[in-house]
């Protein structure tokens, strides 16, 4: 429940005095300090709002935006905005300010936060929100909804224009909550950060539910069952430090220059492991990361919702020094298949690294879309038709490889050349087709089979000769679908040589 | 006492432990077939293999529990 009638502080007024301004200073960030002490729930929070905007900045590189504003005389305006550089490049920066009201956006507070989404999005700079907030201040009444509206449009006309991230550092509730939800990423501290419409005691006023916080906002509600947050991290250090890897795979801008690194070979070991990784049979599981570490460069890579719909993994990496989003079937969760909360995430992702240019990877490895009452029920076609929307919609480069199995709706969803692919390859060893072998010979030979004698005999003899006449890829080739069949170990090669090619030799 | 759910709507196709067996984090307790995809189902805990909870060929939905696990104290 956010805390509102904390009284404000007013022990000292600023003077316009120049020769006072040390003075005035001193007074400002003790005052900080002291209501930070008084913060409740403390919990796991140690560093006060301009701490944390300081720490998320390159050393000594943050300048605070307008420190003294206030909503009244020695009150703070209730966050600290400014901005400073993350490896060298400038980003701005918001963090509510908890000691003031819990943080609970009023007109002033609103203003401050609007006009550093202004400088943001007119100078093309990313935009990190450090969250701490009970919402709107209610004292503030219909002004601090229509600041909060205001900062919802600005989240949104940022959408467009540069990265945002929001990070959620305590208890978030309403437009705190909000706001996070119309930005790129969201990275929770677990145990420490919660989202939610309202607060535990006013949802047991409304529906007599009773339940903590951390049950209807915490971070693992958010990272593995709603998908709300992206990333469940255990500390603020290791939140910031999870900030600025993401912005470094990340143009400033839309239209901004890729951080390009110098090229790292992928890992050795990985590599050579590559050729016989995938279990031939196409039923057998395997980890699709350690397929990655034998394509992409060795070196750090940034995974979003991975304990969210597992069986695709989504994460920013680079290869030949281009930052990349890959996009992989994971057979090792859920046999790898798209389902509703899989389209959901995978859609989300191509469109974002759409919308700033970066190259989209695709590893396919899909046994289909699950069907049945469950999916069908929570919406499958229409999830499964965003992910279709989202590759179309996505100029940057696009390169897949079908590195087992692809097969029917899952196939078309996953990259594939219909939907505009700049380069697509297929594993020697693959098979692409409307569905699988069993299932396909099931339909197409019904009659026989129900006469047979040994139906399972015969089954397995025609699957066998479907799966070596009608899904090898060299079919697919020959019709122009795929590009070229290629050996795994040529992987890495192909995409650097599509995606120079692509990017003119630059980044893209 | 921790319950090994299935992770898919699937049918249990091999059950490779039985009541009583030892076993820890990683140990494959089952295999599940959906999507002609053979999905291990592992143990996350260690602990002694309790109530086999499902037969052979039986459909389980998503979250549906499979196996029981007797978790070792302290392990």
């Amino acid at each position: 429940m956010p805390k509102l009638d904390r009284p404000a502080v007013a022990d000292a007024t600023v003077s316009t005095d120049p020769h006072e301004l040390p003075d005035q200073r001193a007074i400002l960030a003790e005052r900080r300090t002291s209501r930070f002490a008084r913060v409740e729930p403390k919990g796991k929070r140690v560093y006060t709002a301009r701490e944390r905007a300081e720490m998320l900045v390159d050393p000594g590189s943050f300048v605070e935006m307008t420190p003294m504003r206030s909503a009244s005389p020695g009150a703070g305006s209730g966050v600290v905005s400014g901005w400073g550089t993350t490896d060298g490049h400038s980003v701005v920066v918001v963090s509510h300010d908890a000691a003031v009201a819990s943080g609970a956006i009023g007109a002033v507070m609103a203003e401050a936060i609007q006009k550093a989404q202004r400088f943001a999005i007119d100078k093309g700079y990313p935009i990190v929100y450090i969250n701490d907030s009970g919402g709107a201040r209610i004292h503030d009444g219909i002004f601090a909804l229509h600041g909060c509206g205001g900062i919802f449009a600005l989240n949104i006309e940022a959408q467009s224009r540069i990265p945002q991230i929001s990070l959620i550092l305590g208890p978030c509730a309403g437009a705190a909550a909000y706001s996070p939800a119309l930005t790129d990423w969201t990275i929770m501290v677990k145990e420490q950060g919660q989202m939610f419409l309202t607060g535990p005691d006013i949802v047991k006023a409304a529906t007599g539910e009773d339940a903590s916080a951390e049950d209807i906002g915490g971070s693992q509600l958010h990272t593995k069952v709603s998908g709300v947050a992206h990333l469940e991290v255990d500390s603020e250090e290791e939140a910031f430090h999870a900030t600025r890897l993401l912005l470094s795979f990340l143009p400033t801008h839309k239209g901004g220059a890729q951080k390009r690194h110098d090229p790292v070979p992928a890992n050795p070991h990985s590599v050579e492991a590559l050729p016989t990784l995938v279990p031939e049979k196409s039923s057998i599981v395997f980890d699709m990361n350690k397929l990655l570490d034998g394509v992409l460069d060795n070196g750090a890579r940034l995974e979003l919702m991975p304990e969210h719909a597992p069986s695709i993994l989504t994460l920013f990496a680079r290869i030949d020094g281009h930052a990349v989003g890959v996009l992989a079937n994971q057979p090792n969760a859920r046999g790898g298949i798209l389902d509703s909360k899989a389209s959901v995430k995978a859609a989300r992702f191509v469109e974002f690294c759409g919308r700033f240019d970066l190259p989209v990877l695709t590893f396919v490895d899909v046994p289909g879309f699950l069907p049945g009452t469950v999916e069908e029920g929570r919406g499958v076609i229409t999830h499964g038709a965003k992910l279709l929307k989202a590759y179309v919609d996505t100029k940057s480069p696009k390169l897949t490889v079908v590195v087992r199995k692809s097969y029917g709706g899952a196939y078309i969803a996953m990259g594939s050349a219909s939907l505009g692919a700049h380069a697509n390859w297929a594993w020697a060893n693959s098979e692409i087709a409307v569905m699988g072998p069993g299932g396909a010979v099931a339909l197409l030979h019904r009659r026989a089979l129900k006469e047979a004698e040994e139906p399972t005999v015969l089954r397995d003899e025609l699957a066998a000769v479907y799966r070596e006449e009608v899904a090898r890829p060299y079919l697919a080739a020959e019709a122009g679908i795929v590009d070229d069949v290629i050996l795994p170990e040529e992987t890495r090669d192909r995409m650097i040589a599509a995606l120079r090619m692509l990017t003119h030799g630059q980044g893209s | 006492m921790h319950l090994a759910r299935a992770e898919i709507v699937s049918n249990v196709w091999k059950i490779e432990v039985r009541e009583g067996d030892q076993v820890g984090p990683g140990d494959v307790l089952a295999v599940l077939e959906s999507m002609k995809m053979e999905i291990p189902l592992v143990a996350s805990v260690h602990g002694h293999v309790g109530k086999i909870l499902v037969e052979l060929g039986q459909i389980v939905q998503e979250g549906d529990p499979v196996i029981e696990i007797d978790e070792t104290a302290g392990a």
